[in-house]
């Protein structure tokens, strides 16, 4: 069994995700980083609380699969998933990751001018929005190819005026859908320069080590074991695009037998099961950590 | 007076190294827990090494120990492979054991192939056809150390490679016959062999493997996929080309369109009566979906590049249309396939994923250098060749006295193809891959030039009737349907395309669209293939639907 860990990022979260959640590390991840976890639909509207109750779940779940024995082959996190891939690749420790994630948070949202976000476009390839976002992006009026993910879905992020220009002109070629996303920052584009600076800073007070698997990092989709790369992504994620289509490409040149994806959400593991089919998949959204194992173990003696 | 010469360098620096192993050999064997120290010692830094891996067999015990060697003693190898297939075939790359590579054809390792190149940790001789890659081992690529793989070896070293012989006899007489050192990995160490494929005097070095070599059933197609679209074009080609032309010997490449032909040749062209006009002598891998034209008396010979598994029995039952030895299993031969397929043949019918506005066609697309497999030699027309038979003849002008003829290049594709992408484009993603990987030729599959027919859901293009560029761009468009260069079509000019014959819809070659039907397939389920070979065919477990 060669297996293969996915940690979404942001947009699974929902009210009540944390319900099930052990009180105490709740208790010591509120501690760490002073910040209450509401849960509820409201606490939501804020980046921080969305950022750490998603760590949250993965590490929860994370920390379950590996006192039961399992590791992972290979991780992949999304965006903000990065920190619970680094964490299951023993990267980072725990205290340390949820310091991060809150430092991160908080930087995204301080440097959340009004009118800037992201947008996504299905059904054109990268190059074709590449050219569409060159003819609308100015100095004035920036805007930036970001995610890579999937081969005809890829994300713009920038003012919200150059996004819609560029919805607009992905319509009129032929794009099956272009439209805003409710993300209050341009994300993994240049202008998250200043908070990506910060954030570097921040993780060079941080002891790191080696990853003890293959990880597949955000900025290049590159297979990697050097802790170096490791780190770069961590801190500089927010100012490059996601290619999480190269990620699983690469992933699966590795021929993982078995893909996990922590929670929020399974859309990653409809993505990877249309590529290769005879993966074998769980969804710890859908299913329980002793499902899992059981399943982990059965395949396992194949 | 000069001193003389040592003539047999090569020579004594094999007998040292062999020397230097004589502790981990008992003859020519080694133990299979020794394979990491037998690698370490006789490998060295800089060495050219064909590492067997094709997109069938792989020599995968081997290929995983030399992940394990030291890359202090073991660096800066030069590997020569015809396929990049597994993983480690990459990881020796960042473990730092090899820097550069020859290959072929890289599939299944696309994205981390680009990759290296990209960042540097790969650099890239050439990506050769099958047979430039072949030619050169007895070259300027002549392998010092070559890995290969074997079914069975018995105790003198004689080796038995069965179905699977493909290019192993090939990549061993590079090495044997100019002082390389050959390396054998077996699934199995017998007394007698079913017979010698390769002759021990060739080997110096045998392993018995951990486990039997990986080995893909890569010619496989399960019936059920077929849909009604390749239903529709198969039988526009049957009609509009292997009927038109009189295609008596060809290749077919691996996708559902040519097995749907496969599977329509003994109802559809046996309606048409074409049994015994065409489609008579293959170069092909053993398809399963050939079997009803076989079993119906179409097909009077098969010579095969490599295996398919589950075909075995079958082959063994079949000698007067396999290659098959006296002990009753099939000989492939990759190398001589490849020969018979870019000069022997009529016609070659392929896929691709991407065509350009020129007609040239190319499997890499963004960020995947996956080179190709047979298709560039089998896709290409050689020009010095001289055929007489009726398929080259009709390509021939009639205006020149001194013209000749040409093979049949097709390609077959659908003008949308996986995840909506269109296969008709302007420009081809090669073009920006070799801007990317510091290429020195963009990365084509197949040329323009070589292409004489494309065959789309919309018609056919006859290619080779054009007069100019404008006008094969023209007859591409016309057939390309609603992709980008398809919209540029102008129906004036299709009009008069069709009448020169340059261009044909299913109705100009009375093909209905409504009796594209999957009842007219021979057979439409795995089930239905092990039928007709009268339970001689045994699918893998992953193309069956019963246990």
């Amino acid at each position: 069994m060669r297996s293969l860990w996915l940690m979404p990022g942001q947009g699974g979260q929902k009210a009540r995700m944390l319900a099930e959640v052990d009180p105490e590390l709740k208790a010591q991840v509120e501690t760490w980083t002073g910040v209450k976890l509401l849960d509820t639909e409201e606490g939501y509207q804020d980046s921080q609380q969305i950022q750490l109750s998603i760590l949250l779940l993965q590490v929860e779940q994370i920390d379950q699969l590996q006192q039961l024995g399992w590791q992972p082959d290979l991780v992949a996190g999304h965006s903000l998933g990065v920190f619970g891939a680094a964490y299951a690749a023993k990267v980072i420790g725990k205290e340390d990751v949820f310091k991060l994630v809150a430092l991160r948070a908080k930087l995204m949202q301080d440097s959340c001018p009004a009118g800037y976000g992201m947008g996504v476009i299905v059904g054109l390839s990268r190059p074709a929005v590449k050219k569409l976002v060159e003819q609308v992006h100015a100095d004035d009026n920036p805007v930036y190819l970001s995610n890579q993910n999937a081969e005809m879905q890829n994300t713009i992020s920038g003012k919200i005026t150059a996004i819609q220009s560029v919805l607009e002109l992905a319509k009129e070629n032929g794009a099956a859908k272009a439209k805003l996303l409710k993300v209050p920052n341009p994300s993994h584009s240049p202008l998250m320069a200043a908070a990506a600076k910060k954030l570097q800073e921040f993780l060079q007070t941080l002891t790191l080590q080696a990853p003890e698997c293959i990880y597949l990092t955000n900025f290049n989709g590159h297979a990697t074991r050097k802790l170096q790369d490791v780190a770069y992504d961590l801190g500089n994620n927010l100012i490059h695009p996601v290619y999480w289509e190269t990620m699983m490409q690469v992933a699966l040149e590795y021929e993982p037998t078995v893909s996990c994806e922590f929670s929020p959400g399974t859309a990653f593991t409809r993505l990877l099961k249309a590529k290769m089919d005879q993966l074998q998949t769980v969804t710890l959204e859908t299913m329980s950590i002793d499902d899992a194992d059981f399943l982990f173990n059965k395949w396992e003696k194949k | 007076m000069t001193e003389e010469r040592n003539w047999h360098t090569h020579r004594d620096a094999k007998n040292a190294r062999l020397a230097s192993a004589s502790s981990l050999l008992n003859g020519k064997f080694a133990k299979t827990e020794d394979v990491v120290k037998v690698l370490n010692t006789l490998i060295k830094p800089g060495d050219k090494v064909v590492l067997e891996g094709d997109n069938q067999k792989q020599a995968s015990f081997l290929s995983e120990a030399l992940t394990k060697v030291d890359p202090d003693q073991v660096h800066d190898l030069h590997m020569i492979m015809s396929s990049i297939s597994r993983p480690e075939h990459l990881d020796i790359f960042d473990l730092g054991i090899a820097s550069k590579m020859d290959f072929s054809f890289a599939g299944p390792q696309s994205t981390r192939v680009s990759q290296m190149i990209a960042d540097g940790t790969m650099t890239v001789g050439d990506i050769h056809t099958y047979l430039e890659l072949f030619g050169r081992l007895f070259i300027d690529l002549i392998p010092n150390v070559v890995l290969v793989a074997a079914d069975k070896v018995d105790r003198e070293g004689n080796l038995y490679t069965g179905f699977n012989t493909e290019e192993t006899p090939t990549i061993v007489e590079a090495a044997a016959f100019h002082d390389g050192i050959v390396i054998v990995q077996a699934n199995e160490v017998v007394d007698k062999l079913p017979r010698v494929d390769i002759p021990a005097d060739w080997v110096d070095v045998v392993i018995p493997a951990d486990k039997p070599y990986q080995l893909e059933p890569l010619f496989t197609r399960d019936p059920q996929a077929i849909t009604e679209l390749q239903i529709l074009m198969g039988m526009m080609a049957i009609k509009g080309i292997y009927a038109k032309h009189k295609v008596q010997t060809l290749n077919h490449g691996v996708g559902f369109n040519t097995s749907a032909i496969e599977l329509l040749l003994p109802t559809y062209g046996e309606q048409l009566g074409l049994k015994g006009k065409i489609c008579r002598n293959w170069e092909l891998n053993p398809t399963p979906t050939l079997i009803p034209a076989i079993e119906s008396g179409w097909v009077e010979s098969i010579h095969s590049f490599g295996g398919e598994v589950g075909m075995e029995k079958y082959i063994a039952a079949r000698p007067d249309i396999f290659f098959v030895g006296k002990d009753g299993t099939m000989r492939s031969n990759r190398a001589l396939g490849q020969v018979a397929g870019q000069y022997a043949l009529d016609m070659f019918v392929g896929s691709t994923l991407q065509i350009d506005q020129w007609g040239n066609s190319s499997t890499v697309t963004n960020g995947r250098l996956s080179g190709f497999g047979g298709a560039p030699n089998m896709g290409s027309n050689p020009t010095g060749r001289r055929h007489s038979t009726p398929a080259w003849q009709s390509l021939k002008p009639d205006d020149d006295p001194l013209a000749k003829g040409q093979k049949l290049v097709v390609q077959m594709v659908e003008t949308f193809g996986a995840n909506k992408k269109p296969v008709f484009v302007d420009h081809l993603d090669a073009e920006e891959v070799r801007k990317e990987a510091k290429l020195a030729n963009v990365p084509i599959m197949i040329y323009s030039e070589d292409t004489t027919h494309i065959v789309t859901e919309e018609g056919i293009a006859y290619l080779y009737k054009t007069d100019s560029m404008e006008e094969r761009k023209a007859a591409i468009e016309a057939i390309a349907g609603v992709t980008p260069v398809g919209l540029r079509s102008d129906p004036k000019e299709v009009k008069k395309l069709r009448e020169a014959g340059i261009v044909a819809l299913p109705e100009d070659l009375g093909v209905r669209r409504e009796d594209a039907k999957r009842s007219l397939l021979a057979a439409q389920t795995m089930d239905d293939l092990v039928e007709w070979s009268h339970g001689l065919y045994n699918p893998p477990a992953k193309f069956r639907s019963w246990s």
